[in-house]
């Protein structure tokens, strides 16, 4: 399976793109970071997956015009990142690295972040910044006191604080305790359906599955795959899907399934059966006729492995 | 073949019976612990390696080495002149004396203390690897001993060993001392008067170390510590014709005054006594223990 | 949404001056710093209490040109120039002022006024002490105020940029000072030309009786020159800006 080269992968049917890659590639001197991604992001929230080292990082630097493409193009909301002035106060990034402004208080930072992109009241709309992202603007600590998960609501903070209709978050959810990583990834789904276009990075998969289902998975430098994933999901037609069936008779309903011919393996079980089916769509369809000719009760229904991580897996782990 | 095979799946089967399950998980180490000694030995010797720049590119040996390189080359070059040219040709005075020697190294003494002191201790508290050393059966001023260890032993390569080099060779060419007392008590000279000096510039530069988190910061610092130190004690005694104790606050050259009068010699300030010279060396060494040490106790060691 | 607009060149200077001259007040950098400054003024009351009346211009612009123009201040605006973004750059959060609607310069611009307002109080206050405490007179406290304004100019230009571009700023800006203009340029007059030093120094023996030095070069020669070059820099500096990878 391959993403197509022209015209580049959609992974928002409906809305105009916000972010449009064509053929970028960027290299460092011999290590080729990013290889010939095309893709184009729309409004919502869209999750980029991959391994560590994959190239997420550099991809995200290129959509932001901190590091120029070696080759290719990129245009955010119709603009060049790189050359154009006014297009950086459109764009919110939370970076990967750690470090702040150490001295500096969170009120601090999240202020001078609104007064650098030119917020009109740049004390309000830090305080609205660090409401959202639970912190108190009135701490008067350092933020060099702060925990690392603290730290991190900041850095969000600062990329908020201009309301900013495209934001990209490179790890945003790195030492944030589960409650915190909830409200976050609450705060993205709400940014999103406000029309911005947000991209997220991560490689903990159960979270980004919360995020939404719109994902793009690199690795190695390269656009593994690109849309919904539970349509990648079909798109995986050489491997077959796997579903468990809980019944009580299910040797009978294997008969049944195999002589409706929508299985092409069988684990029968005590209480049940794994089934292997190539058309998960005929298998719901014919599930229910063949068990009730069969006289075998049906408990449970359940796809085993059509979730992201299965999906991921066998993109990632397949190359 | 089969006979091993049958016998095999026989010993198989009655081991069977009597299976077991191996815990295949976390194990605690069971063996021998080598204590604080080991841990100090350990964090030296790591010490050690990093000012030498040793399991690093070539680019972090460059300082160091070419700074030993600087600290020996005078040494190689006086050994190659008495070699070749006969002892009673050269006057007594053409080859210098082994107090001397530290005045043609200063320059690569200096280097090498304001590159080892900072590589030693700041990298440590940049990286936090300071929290984990103190997670060990180290604690704060065991963990010092050990830096202390490691930079001695480094600068002991500049200045203990030029002059032991110098003293081998001359007595392979026999421009050494005659006598095996006199020889002793040279070789004695040479490794006390190093032990001074390496103490003296080891405490001063640690203690340069132990006040900044930036590596550059402090190695500029310990250069313009020993700089300005000296260039004011000069300027304040010859120019301000303040008293010679003035010349106790020059940093830079007290050690070596110190190493001439262990050599027995009147040194370039004759004019302070020997004791007052020792006094010095002992009182900057002391304070600069001493900053080490309220910083160290200070710093607080979290993430 | 988008609340925000482009933030025009004198609140963007305005912004990165405030901020970057905020990070470069460390405690330790004053203190050590300052410390320094107190010897210009030791070695200059002990030339004052030393040197016959006759001799204490010489003497004072030698200590002035040899001390304070030498190692002064070159050491003390390298240690703030280098850092104003040289650290923002080492530690990954120069993207804090760069991915904003701004133009480049206004970030070069206001590092370098922020390393100038940091360095100058802490060089020229005890200069002007030390040359005043030497007794050579007003003439020679007012020339090396104005050398030494200029030179704190062109130094925390170059300095600027080096710390932008190098990794090891400090280390090399050391060398430039110590080696390249103690002794290369000290040894010709070809080579003096491209040594701030030898401006710096013309101004203080151009505007004074003073005679250990034979200027070569005339006092606007010497006021102009370096100041070109900080511009040089600071322009160099914006350019590299828009060009460099950030992190």
């Amino acid at each position: 399976m391959t993403a197509t080269a022209t015209p580049p992968p959609d992974s928002t049917p409906t809305a105009a793109p916000r972010i449009v890659v064509d053929d970028v590639s960027k290299w460092f001197r011999d290590v080729v970071a990013v290889s010939e991604v095309s893709f184009t992001v729309g409004p919502g929230v869209t999750a980029l997956l991959g391994p560590n080292g994959a190239g997420k990082s550099t991809l995200f630097r290129v959509l932001c015009g901190l590091v120029p493409p070696s080759r290719g193009t990129v245009r955010v909301l119709g603009g060049d990142p790189r050359r154009d002035r006014e297009l950086r106060g459109r764009i919110g990034l939370v970076p990967q690295q750690d470090a702040l402004f150490e001295s500096f208080t969170a009120a601090d930072f999240v202020r001078l972040a609104g007064a650098t992109h030119g917020v009109a009241d740049p004390d309000g709309a830090a305080r609205a910044a660090l409401g959202l992202v639970e912190l108190d603007p009135d701490d008067h600590r350092p933020c060099s006191a702060y925990s690392k998960g603290m730290r991190q609501r900041v850095k969000v903070a600062a990329a908020l604080v201009h309301d900013p209709e495209v934001v990209i978050l490179d790890e945003p959810l790195t030492g944030l305790d589960p409650l915190q990583r909830r409200r976050m990834i609450t705060l993205f789904q709400r940014l999103g359906s406000e029309g911005r276009c947000v991209l997220v990075s991560s490689h903990v998969l159960d979270e980004v599955a919360r995020l939404g289902s719109r994902i793009l998975v690199i690795a190695q430098g390269r656009l593994a795959a690109s849309g919904d994933f539970r349509a990648l999901r079909e798109l995986m037609d050489d491997r077959p899907h796997r579903i468990q069936v809980r019944t009580d008779h299910p040797d009978r309903l294997a008969v049944g399934l195999i002589e409706a011919g929508v299985a092409v393996g069988i684990h029968i079980e005590e209480d049940g059966l794994v089934v292997d089916t190539r058309d998960a769509d005929a298998f719901g369809r014919r599930i229910a006729p063949v068990a009730r000719d069969h006289d075998a009760r049906l408990r449970e229904v359940t796809p085993l492995d059509d979730d992201l991580e299965s999906v991921f897996r066998y993109l990632v782990e397949r190359r | 073949m089969t006979d091993a095979v049958s016998a095999a799946s026989a010993a198989s089967a009655a081991a069977d019976d009597e299976a077991r399950i191996l815990d295949r998980g976390y194990r605690r180490y069971t063996g021998h612990r080598r204590g604080v000694g080991g841990a100090i030995r350990s964090v030296a010797w790591q010490g050690l390696r990093s000012v030498l720049g040793l399991g690093r590119p070539a680019r972090a040996k460059v300082l160091p080495l070419a700074s030993i390189v600087f600290a020996y080359l005078p040494a190689v070059a006086f050994v190659g002149i008495a070699a070749v040219l006969p002892v009673d040709l050269i006057g007594e005075d053409a080859l210098p004396t082994y107090s001397d020697y530290y005045g043609f190294i200063i320059s690569a003494i200096v280097l090498f203390c304001a590159l080892a002191a900072p590589e030693v201790l700041v990298g440590d508290r940049r990286t936090g690897m300071l929290a984990l050393y103190l997670s060990t059966p180290l604690d704060r001023p065991s963990y010092l001993a050990a830096k202390v260890i490691a930079l001695a032993v480094a600068l002991a390569m500049v200045t203990v060993g030029p002059p032991l080099l110098l003293l081998v060779a001359y007595t392979f060419e026999g421009a050494g001392p005659e006598d095996v007392g006199d020889w002793l008590v040279l070789f004695m000279r040479i490794l006390i008067a190093g032990v001074a000096v390496t103490t003296a510039f080891a405490s001063t530069s640690m203690a340069a170390a132990s006040l900044t988190d930036r590596r550059a910061f402090a190695s500029v610092g310990i250069i313009l510590l020993l700089l300005v130190s000296a260039s004011l004690s000069g300027v304040l005694v010859d120019q301000a014709e303040l008293s010679d104790l003035w010349w106790t606050i020059n940093l830079l050259a007290m050690p070596f005054e110190l190493a001439q009068r262990i050599y027995g010699e009147p040194g370039d300030l004759p004019e302070l006594s020997t004791w007052t010279v020792v006094a010095a060396n002992l009182a900057w060494t002391l304070a600069g223990a001493a900053v080490v040490a309220w910083r160290y106790r200070r710093l607080r060691v979290t993430r | 949404m988008g609340a925000a607009a482009a933030v025009a060149a004198p609140a963007a200077l305005r912004l990165s001056f405030r901020t970057v001259f905020r990070l470069l007040l460390t405690r330790g950098r004053l203190i050590a710093l300052g410390l320094l400054g107190l010897v210009a003024v030791i070695v200059g009351w002990a030339v004052g209490i030393s040197v016959e009346p006759a001799d204490q211009l010489d003497a004072g612009a030698d200590v002035m040109a040899g001390l304070g123009l030498a190692v002064l201040i070159p050491v003390v605006t390298l240690v703030f120039a280098s850092a104003s973004l040289g650290d923002l750059r080492d530690d990954s959060t120069l993207v804090y002022l760069w991915l904003r609607p701004m133009d480049r310069w206004p970030l070069a611009v206001g590092a370098f006024a922020a390393s100038f307002a940091v360095a100058a109080p802490l060089t020229l206050v005890p200069l002007a002490i030390g040359t005043a405490l030497t007794g050579a007179g007003a003439a020679l406290v007012g020339a090396s105020i104005l050398a030494g304004l200029v030179a704190v100019a062109a130094y925390s230009a170059v300095f600027v940029l080096l710390g932008l571009v190098l990794r090891r700023a400090l280390m090399w800006g050391l060398a430039y000072v110590l080696i390249w203009e103690g002794f290369v340029a000290a040894a010709g007059a070809g080579a003096a030309r491209v040594a701030i030093r030898a401006y710096t120094r013309s101004i203080v023996y151009g505007l004074t009786e003073a005679t250990t030095d034979t200027t070569t070069m005339s006092v606007p020669t010497a006021i102009i020159v370096p100041l070109l070059v900080a511009a040089g820099a600071l322009a160099l500096a914006s350019w590299w800006l828009g060009r460099t990878d950030i992190d």
